[in-house]
């Protein structure tokens, strides 16, 4: 009964609680509340829209700068880019050019071009450790650790495949092979994030040191199975054996190994909506999201704090995991050791989706575009790829700081149009969306 | 005041001598797994051995400097979860003016400036525009991870970087001191005293070791018998009373976390110029060095002292990993005895995490006046 009551006033996340008032009286009074409520979601999306937007402009303003600051520390033949007279080794407006447009290849020629393929390989992988992490954010906790579950999530599916793909072949054999493949993946990063949240939620351990923690473990041991027990006995690099072609995701549009599939990303776009879904219309995720943002009223209204961390930690971990098994399937085919930073992008995917699923989709593309883009850059030019890297940081240091916008918001005196809410993506649950 | 500093003091010294406990326990068990009384007898030898120390001193450095920053920090009332990445752009920064100045001195002041400059975008981020402490803080380790390497490469043309020499050792400091007593027989008893089993290294540690022990000394004193320590205290705990004493608590928490980036400079650039290079692929060289100091402070319960003797456990654990690593005593592959400092750190964490945060920490002030 409490419960249902507080669910009427859980959607106006960060407005007061006023103990379920509004659901035991009048139904008009309801009505009142929910339209109420559904002005200040739709205003705090915009106002979440454009601060992730003004987050976004702002780091590649101070990439632009970092760009020909550097290009003045290094030393080159002839100025690539001059300006005012100063001369700058790099040429902002190409590096720019290579990291976004580049990504998409020659895409109005060709638009299946392997460089927009790996774009969407990319992206693909970055929705599943998106939506992991916005999954923990949504319950209050901070998941650092998603690259040590996509890490073990990859690891294990690759191997599971192997040793299950000589028993089946043909299609049937791909299709046996693909589900195993993702539940392993799924199950053994489940596990990998479910530890974290378990000490979190009876031994108090923060779990921001410790899935820090837990992603250097991962990465050790995984190295440990890949350079020894498991290792590819007929390569000198620390990976697992290659998994045959039919084992791999179908990639019927894509030609050859383009590492692209379609299906993967469509894969993808379905758990982020189903993810959606469970968060906004299921009792589990009322559950998620009370504790998330308010775990005292949450346990008065019946909710088992502890438990839900622990299985919002395994599902974010699950996530992650499966994650990594797209990452073997569509990318790697193997497991090999340096796997890239999909789990930390996955936080900037998330924080700049404002912890939201769906939105997570497009913010994963833009990353997916930035990873790509780094490719090209790396090869187009002399500018070091480790850009994305500082791009990446700067970005999620500009969303969690939603106040420096809305000063300079009021200077231009949008503000009143923003409505005045304050809920920002936040440590304690990031509500709303 | 002192009544309850004692019982603190009591707190810090149970809880280390538990994790203590835990942490032998916790390695005999790993021991016993390989079920050998030659390989325990073996490990304590190492244990027992002069380079081990000094593998434990020379590896505290780094996480010690940044732990005392922490505290400084999160006692003011920001939590500063970016000690990594401040720890990365020093050990960068350091390298690189040495490289271009020749001194690693001016190298050290180099790397503390970047360190600073990173700690006061931290503060600013975090005290006047409100930022969710923690991930304003992961934010600066994300935004190190990328520029170190990246100014690496533009610099130097690779993620690694060398700096070209390194700390001299304290004998040799005090031979060139030029003084006259201090120079001959001062290196003389260095001498002798360095030649001591196992203490031995405490004796011939390199500079930074020692300006450690005079950090922990220092903060010790300043927050235990200084008035900018009780505004620090006071603002991490009633930042109220403190601005009703007419104290700008916005002031006191920048002081702090600029304290900190200074901190954790020095241990930055200690980091990479007891090596003499940068190692900036991956995690860095810094490689998780920044969080282990958090869980050390967190143990030493914001007690410099106490965060300095739960530094030495973990430094001295990886110590002895890395001991290991080299004789090839146990039969456990390299990559899981690498493993050991960051399982013992969750273990730590597990026992004891429920450390009492500062009363206001992770919120934001805002005086009334404005």
């Amino acid at each position: 009964m409490r419960r249902r009551q507080m669910t009427d006033d859980d959607a106006g996340a960060g407005g007061p609680l006023d103990d379920g008032d509004a659901g035991s009286s009048a139904p008009s009074v309801r009505d009142r509340a929910f339209d109420a409520l559904d002005r200040l979601v739709a205003a705090s999306a915009t106002e979440r829209l454009l601060i992730s937007g003004s987050a976004l402009l702002l780091s590649i303003a101070i990439g632009f700068l970092l760009i020909l600051a550097a290009g003045r520390m290094t030393s080159c033949g002839s100025a690539a880019y001059s300006l005012l007279g100063v001369g700058f080794c790099y040429d902002p407006f190409l590096v720019y050019d290579s990291l976004f447009l580049g990504a998409f290849g020659d895409f109005l020629a060709n638009p299946l071009n392997g460089q927009f393929a790996t774009t969407v390989s990319e992206t693909t992988v970055l929705v599943f450790t998106g939506i992991a992490v916005a999954v923990a954010f949504k319950a209050g906790v901070f998941n650092i650790g998603g690259q040590g579950q996509l890490v073990f999530g990859a690891l294990a599916s690759a191997l599971v495949v192997y040793g299950v793909s000589g028993a089946v072949s043909g299609l049937v054999g791909t299709l046996v092979l693909v589900s195993v493949g993702l539940a392993t993946g799924a199950f053994v990063g489940g596990i990998w994030g479910a530890i974290p949240g378990a000490l979190k939620a009876y031994a108090d351990a923060n779990e921001v040191i410790t899935t820090i923690m837990l992603n250097f473990v991962a990465t050790s041991f995984a190295l440990y199975l890949a350079s020894g027990p498991f290792k590819d006995p007929e390569s000198f690099a620390n990976q697992t054996r290659t998994l045959p072609e039919f084992a791999l995701f179908p990639q019927p549009l894509f030609p050859g190994r383009t590492d692209a599939s379609l299906l993967a990303l469509a894969l993808a776009i379905t758990v982020a909506v189903g993810i959606a879904y469970l968060l906004r219309g299921t009792s589990f995720g009322y559950d998620v999201r009370t504790s998330g943002i308010q775990p005292e009223a949450a346990e008065y209204g019946g909710v088992d704090a502890a438990r839900t961390v622990v299985a919002s930690m395994a599902l974010s971990g699950a996530l992650a995991g499966l994650g990594g098994a797209v990452y073997v399937f569509t990318i790697a085919g193997n497991f090999q050791t340096g796997v890239p930073d999909y789990g930390f992008d996955g936080i900037t995917v998330s924080i700049l989706a404002g912890n939201n699923p769906v939105a997570a989709i497009a913010a994963a593309l833009l990353f997916g575009v930035l990873k790509s883009g780094s490719i090209v850059v790396d090869v187009g030019t002399d500018v070091p790829p480790e850009l994305v890297g500082v791009l990446r940081g700067l970005i999620v240091l500009f969303v969690a700081m939603p106040e420096f916008f809305r000063m300079i918001g009021e200077r231009v005196d949008v503000r009143d149009r923003l409505g005045g809410s304050r809920d920002a993506v936040a440590t304690d649950g990031g509500e709303e969306a | 005041m002192s009544a309850t500093a004692a019982v603190s003091d009591l707190g810090t010294r149970a809880r280390l001598a538990v994790a203590g406990a835990a942490a032998l326990f916790l390695s005999a068990g790993a021991l016993a797994l390989t079920g050998s009384t030659d390989v325990l007898l073996a490990v304590l030898a190492l244990l027992f051995e002069k380079s081990t120390l000094a593998a434990a001193l020379r590896l505290s450095v780094p996480i010690a400097f940044a732990a005392l920053g922490g505290i400084f920090a999160e006692k003011s009332g920001v939590i500063n979860i970016g000690l990594e990445g401040l720890l990365i752009v020093s050990a960068f920064g350091g390298v690189y003016v040495t490289s271009i100045t020749g001194s690693v001195w001016l190298g050290l002041l180099g790397g503390v400036a970047v360190s600073t400059l990173l700690a006061l975008l931290f503060a600013i981020v975090c005290i006047e525009f409100r930022a969710d402490q923690i991930i304003a803080g992961l934010a600066i380790w994300l935004i190190a991870l990328g520029l170190a390497p990246f100014a690496s490469t533009v610099v130097f043309g690779s993620t690694n970087a060398s700096a070209g020499t390194t700390f001299p050792s304290i004998g040799r400091l005090l031979a060139n001191s030029g003084l006259p007593v201090v120079s001959t027989a001062g290196v003389a008893a260095l001498d002798a005293l360095a030649g001591v089993p196992f203490f031995g290294a405490l004796f011939e540690a390199s500079p930074m070791v020692y300006l450690m022990f005079v950090a922990v000394g220092a903060s010790w004193w300043t927050l235990n018998r200084t008035s900018f320590g009780r505004w620090v205290h006071a603002s991490g705990e009633n930042p109220k009373a403190l601005d009703t004493a007419g104290v700008r608590v916005s002031r006191v928490r920048y002081a702090a976390v600029l304290l900190s980036g200074v901190l954790a400079g020095v241990g930055g650039a200690a980091l990479s110029l007891s090596l003499g290079q940068f190692v900036g692929n991956g995690p860095t060289m810094v490689n998780g060095k920044g969080f282990i100091a958090i869980v050390t402070y967190l143990l030493g319960n914001y007690n410099p002292v106490g965060a300095l003797l739960s530094t030495l456990l973990f430094a001295g654990l990886d110590a002895l990993q890395l001991s290991l690593q080299g004789q090839n005593v146990l039969a456990i592959p390299r990559p899981l005895v690498r493993t050991i400092p960051y399982v013992s750190v969750i273990v730590v964490l597990a026992l004891f995490g429920k450390t009492r945060l500062p009363e206001a920490a992770g919120e934001h002030y805002e005086s009334g006046e404005e």
